[in-house]
């Protein structure tokens, strides 16, 4: 187990240590919740080369093959703003020639991480997609973005995907404690998986908590400390995208991603003032209450829906009973340990 | 007579009757949601309605903003993963899925993925996501194209319709007996695909629409059904629900996009 006090750190010192250029980073978060100052800091620090995954690729995507961090992305879905008439950084690239993208379908990515989770060489899919061209066409993955095997059970063909084991992963969560326990709620994803299969977890949350929180439900840990490599504490820190039981989408932010995503120049200057332009997350915090005031945050706070508390409780937690007996045997110490005396079981 | 309504409330209330009561469904962003919320309060209470995400058995208070929007129920009953959503559906726990479509041909084969060239796309469209999956093994796929066209030859062919027509995704082995798309929506009619030739019809037209309009979006001869019908007109009662629950869904989303973005610039201002 990684020593505690060191997993504490800012973004930038978990970036600079645990991020290096050519890596292949998964992005832990699924559609919601993406860790966006985590994936602001790989553009600050201008990582390059990298083989991004992504399950669902929303404005995180955008911004790190639009900052030139991506060499190579895995995905099943990418983001176009604008419609017909817009465009978006991952089509950009594709005809630029400086992306290359495989393709796959939902569950193929999941499997991919879920074999990589549980130490697996490959996972079998879903047959159907030998239909598709997301079978036939292949990129840089070329004859080991899908393989045939034969079942020795059916001798029926089976579809399966090669582990992926990323070299890091980023996510964001609702709250961990120092040591690393990360817990998520809400849509699960592949957010486990995703962090689970990687070799290096870099976590941020909206909190950091007591362990006796972890403690009493972890049912909702989704990370167990000993995987991870550093925490960090960030409030709104998947800003614009949402957290469940913190903050809602911003729609006031997103929609002026969105608007600046459709063309190159429109998304350098987005980038430049809200990811350049903020050295962390309260720079860019204080940027954004300046420019628009703390309306529009103060107006997407979640309000409070509890989780019933389960109880994790039980009878006793001592073998002694009231009386000072032992449960089992009936007797008190004096009286169990004379009876040790008498049975010569006590070696001086 | 009901009252006035939208095309696009039209839209929303003729995929909402394919949900029916007691069903297992997955929902998609945008119309699916809305009619899926709609089927609940209205035709189907006893549906579950699931997401990929592993989102299921909710009830939707707000429509959601993509398919692991838990921000817009209060809280669900199974909180499940994605890997799991999946293996759910192909063991044949799925009713009915439902789908937006880039590109479809006669026999529902869809693209969701590129236009052009896949490797250098004229137009980068999201992907597959949960879609070549869902239309494998849900036991029907409905279909909803908004934006997209009929061609002869798919750029790309990310989810799984009929093949080649016929028999053919019977004999293909690789999916389960039955299932494959059973409906297609646009905003000038709803298609059905024949039971033998598996091959896409013409089975309802939307109000102020005639077939010839239809017609020419088609790159082959299209096909009417004999008893063409008009779609019926929404009531009061679903006219009500769809324009409270979401109503830039009932705007349509040109409409919706420019009245939020000019909202947007007023709040930019006045802050």
């Amino acid at each position: 187990m990684k020593e505690p006090a060191d997993k504490i750190m800012t973004a930038k010192e978990a970036i600079g240590r645990f991020v290096h250029d050519g890596d292949q980073l998964v992005i832990g978060n699924y559609t919601v919740g993406s860790c966006a100052e985590l994936v602001y800091e790989v553009i600050r620090q201008g990582k390059k080369g990298l083989t991004l995954y992504s399950q669902s690729g929303i404005f995180d995507v955008e911004v790190l093959v639009g900052a030139g961090c991506v060499e190579k992305l895995v995905t099943t879905y990418v983001l176009r703003a604008g419609g017909k008439k817009g465009g978006s950084a991952v089509e950009r690239a594709l005809n630029a020639g400086t992306l290359q993208i495989e393709d796959y379908t939902n569950f193929d990515y999941n499997a991919r991480l879920v074999a990589g989770m549980h130490g697996f060489s490959f996972m079998q899919v879903l047959e159907g997609v030998m239909a598709t061209d997301l079978f036939r066409k292949r990129s840089f993955m070329g004859e080991d973005k899908f393989r045939l095997i034969k079942c020795p059970y059916t001798g029926k063909t089976i579809v399966t995907v090669p582990a992926a084991n990323p070299d890091v992963c980023i996510v964001h969560v609702q709250r961990a404690d120092k040591d690393g326990n990360a817990q998520y709620w809400g849509a699960m994803g592949s957010v486990a998986a995703a962090a689970l299969a990687s070799k290096r977890i870099i976590v941020s949350c909206e909190e950091i908590v007591e362990h006796d929180i972890i403690q009493s439900s972890p049912h909702l840990t989704i990370i167990p400390a000993y995987r991870v490599d550093a925490v960090i504490e960030i409030p709104w820190g998947a800003h614009p995208t949402e957290v469940l039981g913190y903050y809602n989408i911003d729609p006031f932010m997103y929609g002026l991603f969105m608007m600046s995503d459709a063309t190159a120049d429109g998304l350098k200057s987005w980038m430049d003032e809200w990811i350049y332009g903020c050295v962390n997350r309260a720079a860019y915090l204080d940027r954004y209450i300046g420019r628009f005031g703390s309306e529009i945050l103060d107006g997407i706070r979640a309000k409070a829906f509890y989780s019933a508390p389960a109880n994790y409780g039980s009878a006793f937690t001592t073998r002694w009973d009231r009386e000072g007996r032992e449960r089992f045997m009936g007797l008190t110490m004096a009286e169990l340990e004379k009876t040790f005396q008498e049975r010569g079981k006590l070696y001086e | 007579m009901s009252k006035p309504y939208t095309l696009q409330e039209l839209l929303v209330i003729a995929v909402a009757k394919e949900i029916h009561d007691y069903e297992n469904v997955i929902l998609g962003v945008g119309l699916p949601t809305t009619a899926g919320a709609l089927a609940k309060a209205l035709y189907a209470p006893h549906a579950t309605l699931m997401m990929e995400s592993g989102i299921i058995d909710f009830k939707p208070l707000l429509p959601l903003n993509h398919i692991a929007d838990a921000h817009s129920c209060r809280g669900f009953s199974y909180a499940t993963d994605l890997f799991s959503a999946f293996t759910m559906t192909y063991r044949g726990f799925v009713d009915v899925c439902f789908l937006g479509v880039g590109q479809i041909d006669k026999y529902g084969n869809v693209n969701t993925t590129a236009i052009g060239d896949y490797y250098k796309p004229a137009m980068r469209l999201p992907g597959s996501g949960g879609a070549a999956d869902f239309m494998s093994y849900a036991k029907r796929t409905v279909l909803t194209m908004l934006g997209g066209n009929f061609v002869n030859r798919l750029d790309y062919m990310t989810s799984p319709g009929y093949l080649e027509g016929g028999d053919s995704r019977e004999r293909s082995g690789l999916f389960p007996k039955g299932s494959g798309p059973c409906m297609l929506l646009t905003t000038k009619g709803v298609f059905r695909f024949d039971d033998v030739t598996k091959e896409i019809y013409l089975s309802q037209i939307h109000p102020r629409v005639n077939v010839e309009d239809i017609k020419m979006e088609v790159p082959w001869d299209l096909k009417i059904a004999p008893d063409l019908s008009e779609t019926p007109r929404p009531t009061d009662e679903e006219i009500e629900f769809i324009r409270n629950f979401a109503p830039a869904q009932s705007a349509g989303r040109e409409l919706a996009l420019e009245l939020t973005v000019a909202n947007m610039m007023r709040k930019a201002k006045v802050i």
